[in-house]
Parts: structure tokens; sequence; C-alpha cells
């Protein structure tokens, strides 16, 4: 047992403490979580949206979903290549295929130029690619337009939060306070109240002054190159019409071989977190006209360039060095191992990372940051009980990585002394108790 | 001798008078069922932490135990051991591990084992919860519906799906050793378990972890509900004694 290991073991507690003190960030986030993930839970079983529950629709398209899924990742490097022929040939897009999140945040600062502001949509991706960070250091203002990322802009929240609604753990009340403090406005606190003001002092700006927007995508269509972008909110449709220049930064995984394809993961997505999207793009190429005698001009009225940033970074690797975490690959991303977990359940926002909740925040932590980070970040309150496995629509298996990483952990010395006593006395005395 | 009562370590440490019930009942109905003292522990709680290649000398060592005792077929009244003994001594091991592992309750549920038995209860329509245990739903050969057997098989005991039941059961928060380290975890999902009961009268679980943690919550909690260990639920009920009492 090395000293940074008790040191690790000593700080995971710590965070516990101050989950368990009234009033803390991660008190107030822990609280929430404990509703929203248990109301999260009950909906699957239930039928007001549909005919059928959001369980019943995974079960039905559980199966051919996996399928899809391992026919792209056994075809990886296929259908990428068709992907990013079909999007610069026939769709107009600039397309780049980032081997590492270091080129791909490269890339995207060239491409960027000379703008100081980016404006952008909710993007677990662009976290996960670095972009934020790269953005940070060079002192590019980034502009949240999903409403509860735009909230924990407000806020300056720092710790993680649940990616589906980055922002709901802030109450109306906490907002009305926080925005008359920054903006001087007072505001009832009501959520209508609130969104009306945003209304009426963003949307003009989201209209009329993004010069340089950034999204990820829900899924993209290999046989045609098509960028498919769910949302509610529109904040995603003026983005990527009310632009000048559109940026897709996401990993290679987001790609899926045909176009019914992408529309079955984006049903999913919405079902299987009970909610529908209002607005579903499907992104072909920047705006264009041939109204003037058949000549095809790039620009009309939405977007003049469509700029496709695929990344690599850990994926083909995952693959072919049959790394411990490559079942990862398979991710819809629909967040459901999010409060599926128990301990995520338990522990709010202390077990995670900055690149999300739960195991596939502390995973992507591992994958990034290393063995420590994951340690720090929870790694040992996973107890392994594969809820994860048993409600993700395509059955990636985060207990399982998570175990991995805990040997790996144990291995470099960081693995909590009170398991490291069971263990020495399960291999010497072949008893954990005597 | 061929037949092993496996305990486990943590029922033999903690549940004295359990253990005792499982071995009356295992041994009423085959009695060459036979427990030996002081046997190896399975290593479940190391399984998390531990390299393979060390983890595999254990599992060697288990093995070779089995071997020397001519051990064939082994019932195990430990959510883990089974867990253990069937996902990944067979990964290990391969053929070479050949012993015949039982969970309790896949043994109980045997048609001539019920038969048998001949479970009744006396008292009115007595409503139970079971607790899905992580360890015997995500085992290589689940064990789901073997209670489900057992239950519906006794007149007047109605059993209840909790909210969450099957595979899509809530952990208790005792699983990978995290008891050991961050009790909190079942703090809350512990508690949630009892919530998601509607209206059963008692929890059974065949899981000595999930009982360690689950009565502490219904202790802490001041929770009227009882948690019943299915080896203590069975024997009450072949003696005529109120199994919920």
């Amino acid at each position: 047992m090395s000293d940074k290991g008790k040191e690790l073991y000593n700080k995971v507690k710590s965070k516990i403490d101050t989950t368990q003190k009234e009033g803390t960030l991660e008190n107030k986030f822990g609280m929430f979580w404990k509703l929203a993930s248990n109301m999260k839970f009950r909906q699957h079983e239930l039928r007001y949206l549909y005919e059928d529950s959001s369980r019943e629709f995974v079960e039905k398209y559980r199966d051919q979903l996996i399928a899809m899924k391992e026919e792209f990742i056994q075809n990886m490097d296929f259908y990428v290549e068709k992907c990013i022929k079909v999007m610069q040939e026939a769709n107009n897009m600039t397309v780049y295929l980032a081997k590492t999140n270091e080129e791909a945040q490269d890339i995207f600062m060239k491409e960027i130029g000379e703008t100081k502001v980016i404006y952008k949509s909710k993007s677990n991706e662009a976290k996960d690619i670095g972009i934020i960070d790269v953005l940070k250091k060079n002192n590019i203002k980034i502009k949240e337009t999903d409403l509860g990322d735009v909230l924990v802009q407000l806020f300056d929240y720092k710790l993680p939060s649940f990616g589906i609604g980055p922002g709901a753990h802030f109450t109306r009340e906490d907002i009305v306070a926080k925005i008359k403090e920054v903006h001087g406005v007072e505001l009832e606190p009501k959520a209508s109240a609130i969104v009306k003001f945003y209304r009426e002092t963003y949307r003009k700006e989201l209209l009329n002054d993004v010069k340089v927007s950034l999204t990820s995508a829900n899924v993209i269509s290999a046989e045609d190159g098509t960028i498919l972008l769910g949302e509610n909110e529109g904040n995603i449709s003026l983005l990527t019409r009310a632009t000048e220049k559109h940026i897709v930064v996401c990993g290679i995984t987001k790609i899926v071989p045909t176009i019914l394809d992408a529309v079955l993961v984006a049903k999913l997505q919405t079902r299987i977190n009970n909610v529908s999207f209002s607005y579903i793009s499907l992104i072909a190429g920047p705006s264009n006209t041939s109204d003037v005698q058949g000549e095809r001009v790039l620009g009309m009225y939405g977007a003049k360039e469509v700029v496709v940033i695929l990344v690599d970074d850990w994926r083909t690797k995952a693959l072919k060095k049959d790394k411990i975490y490559k079942d990862l690959l398979k991710c819809v991303g629909c967040r459901t191992c999010n409060y599926a977990c128990t301990a995520s359940r338990a522990f709010g926002n202390i077990f995670a990372s900055k690149y999300g909740l739960g195991a596939d925040g502390i995973i992507r932590d591992y994958i990034h940051n290393g063995i420590e980070a994951a340690v720090k970040d929870g790694l040992f309150l996973c107890t392994g009980c594969e809820n994860c496995r048993h409600w993700c629509p395509v059955s990636v298996n985060l207990g399982e990585i998570m175990k991995s990483i805990k040997k790996e952990a144990t291995k470099a010395g960081l693995c909590p002394p009170p398991l490291m006593e069971y263990q020495q006395k399960i291999l010497k005395e072949k008893n954990p108790f005597k | 001798m061929s037949k092993l009562i496996y305990l486990g370590c943590l029922s033999t440490r903690l549940y004295d008078s359990t253990c005792k019930n499982a071995i009356k009942i295992i041994q009423f109905l085959d009695s060459e069922y036979q427990v030996i003292e002081d046997p190896p522990c399975c290593g479940s709680l190391a399984f998390n932490m531990t390299s393979d290649d060390v983890m595999k000398k254990h599992v060697e060592f288990v093995n070779d135990w089995f071997k020397a005792n001519k051990i064939t077929e082994l019932v195990t009244i430990c959510a883990g051991c089974y867990s253990y003994f069937t996902r990944y001594y067979k990964e290990f091991l391969d053929s070479e591990f050949t012993v015949k592992i039982q969970h309790f309750l896949q043994f109980l549920a045997e048609p001539e084992n019920l038969h048998k038995l001949n479970l009744k209860y006396s008292g009115n329509n007595l409503k139970v919860n079971y607790h899905d245990a992580c360890h015997l739903r995500n085992s290589s050969v689940p064990v789901i519906e073997e209670p489900r057997i057992i239950l519906n098989s006794i007149d007047n005991i109605e059993l209840i799906e909790s909210v969450y039941n099957k595979t899509k059961s809530i952990c208790c928060g005792a699983g990978g050793g995290v008891y050991s380290i961050f009790k909190e975890n079942s703090d809350y999902n512990a508690k949630t378990i009892f919530d998601n009961m509607k209206k059963g009268k008692a929890l059974l679980t065949a899981c000595p972890f999930c009982y360690t943690a689950l009565n502490r919550i219904r202790d802490e909690n001041n929770i009227k509900k009882p948690v019943i260990k299915f080896e203590d639920f069975i024997v009450k009920l072949i003696e005529g004694v109120d199994p919920i009492s």
C-alpha cells in the first residue's frame, strides 16, 4: 500500500463527507440526483407518452442495436472511410480524421481562425476530445446555448453534472437570485419567467451574431454522410443555420452504417430517457441554392461551411489492442448508465469526473489521464452490480471495465487499505476474516 | 465423500444459526451432503482487485482442495461464492474445474426436493418480497426464477414483486468489497430497496452480503419489515413457526 493509495482513499472519504454536509454543492447535487435518478428509473415502466414503455421499446430493438454497433466496430475503418468520402464528395463538407485529441484540437483552432467567440450546443464529446480545455487555454470565449449549460455558466459551476440536464439541479429561487446578481434583472422564481428572460435577451444574439458554432452529433450515417442532431430548445437549429461556419466535433464511434440505423439510435436516445426531440436535424451539407440558372452556390441562408472533425484518439487503439475499455465503443450516449448506477445514485457528482457522471465519466478520465485520476474520481465506490449492463440498450458492461481498472489500481498500490487487508488474508490465510 | 455444503466465509463468521438451518435442510433432502471444517475462501472479495495471474493461483489452490477432498458437487448458501465459482472458476480453469456448483435456491427448487419438503404456511395470506442479489442475477447461470418457484409453491405465501426486480433490481451497496470501505453506498440504496417493497410484509434474501447491509439499514431507520435469510424462512415454515417472527 503506497502513501499515494492512502492519500487517494482519504480524499474520496473526505469527498463523501462533503456530500453529507448540508448546504455544500455536492450535497445539493446529491439531493437532486437521488430524486432525479429515481424518477428516471421509474419512468422506464410508464406508458404515458407512447403505447409501449421505454423498457419495452429498448427490449424490442436491443438485439438489432447490438448487431448494428458490432457490425460497425468490426468494420470501423471501412465505415469511417466510407463516411468521410461521401461527406467530402457528395455533401460538400470539409472533413478531417484526427488520430488524436491533440490533433483534433489543432485542427479546430485552425478552423476557427481569428474568431474569439464560439457558440456551442451541449456536447459531452467536446469535453472528451478536450475542445473545451483548448478553447479556455487560448482565451476563446465559449458561449453555451443549451439552457442547462447556460445556467451552469451563469453559476460558474465547476463540478460534474447530469449530461442530459446539466443545470437541472439549480432551484428556481437560486437561478433568479443569480440572474439578479449578474444581469440586474428581477424575475419571478418560475421556470416560465426564466425561459422568457433568455428568449428575449439571448435569442436575438443567436440569430444575428454567431459566426462559428460548435456542435457534436447524436449520430452520423456512413452511407450518406448525414449528421443527425436532436434537440428540444431550438438552439441547435439556430447554431447550425444562423452561422457562417458550423463545426462538428465527435468521436468516430458516432458513425453507424445507415441512415435508418441513425434514426433508430436517435429514437432510442429519446425513448430511453422519456423525452422527445422537438426537432431532429439531418444535416447533409452547407446551405446552398441552384436557383440562379442551375448554378450551385454554397451559403444561402444557412451555414456557408460545414466542417466535420472526426476523432479517433482511444477508439481504434481500444479495438485493435484489445483494451479493457473496448466495450465502450458500443455506447450510444443515452446516459442511462448514469442513473441506473448504484454508486452514482448514492454519491452523486463525487462519483464522476470532468467528463461526466458515473462509471462512464471515470473510465474516460482513466483513458485520458490514467489510473490515479480514476481512483481519485471514486473508482472503488463501484460495487460491480452491473446495473449499467442490464439497463444499457446495447449491454455495455461498465462494471467489468471498472473491475479491470481496479486491478490495475491495486498493481499501482492505489487500492484502499481495508480492501488490501482482505485480499492479503484471502491469499495467505485462505479466509478474509482470520 | 463427494457432496459438500459450502457455507462461505461471511455466513460462517456472522450467521451461525443460519448455517445450521441450511445444513439441516440440505441434509434432510440429501444426507450425502457434508460440511468440512475450515474450507478455503472462494476468493470473491479479492477478485475485484487482484491481477489475474495472482488470482489464478488462489483458484487453483481451492480447486486442488476440492480434488483432495474428492468433491464432485457442492451447494452453497452464499450468493458471492456461487457467482465466483460459476463465473470465474470456469474462466480460469476451464475443463480443469469439474465440481457441480449449485446455489441453495437452485437445490431447493428442484421438483423432487420441493415435493419432499412439502412446505406449508398455516397462517393467513402472507405477502413477502424477495430481493434479487446482484451475485445471483449476474452469474453465468443466473438464479432468478428459483426463489419465485419456491415461494409460489407454498400455500398462503404470496410473492410481491418489488418495483425493481430480477435483472433490474437495485444493488444493496455491499458488492465489490465496497461495504468494507464506503458503507454510505448502502445507506441510500438499501433504504431504496425497502421503499420499493410495496405491500410485502418481509424482505427475503439469499445473499449474506445483502442481508448484512439491509439489516443494518433496517435497524438504523427503524423499519418494521424484517429482513429474513431464505434458509431461516424455510426452517421456520418446516417447524411451523411464524416465518417472519
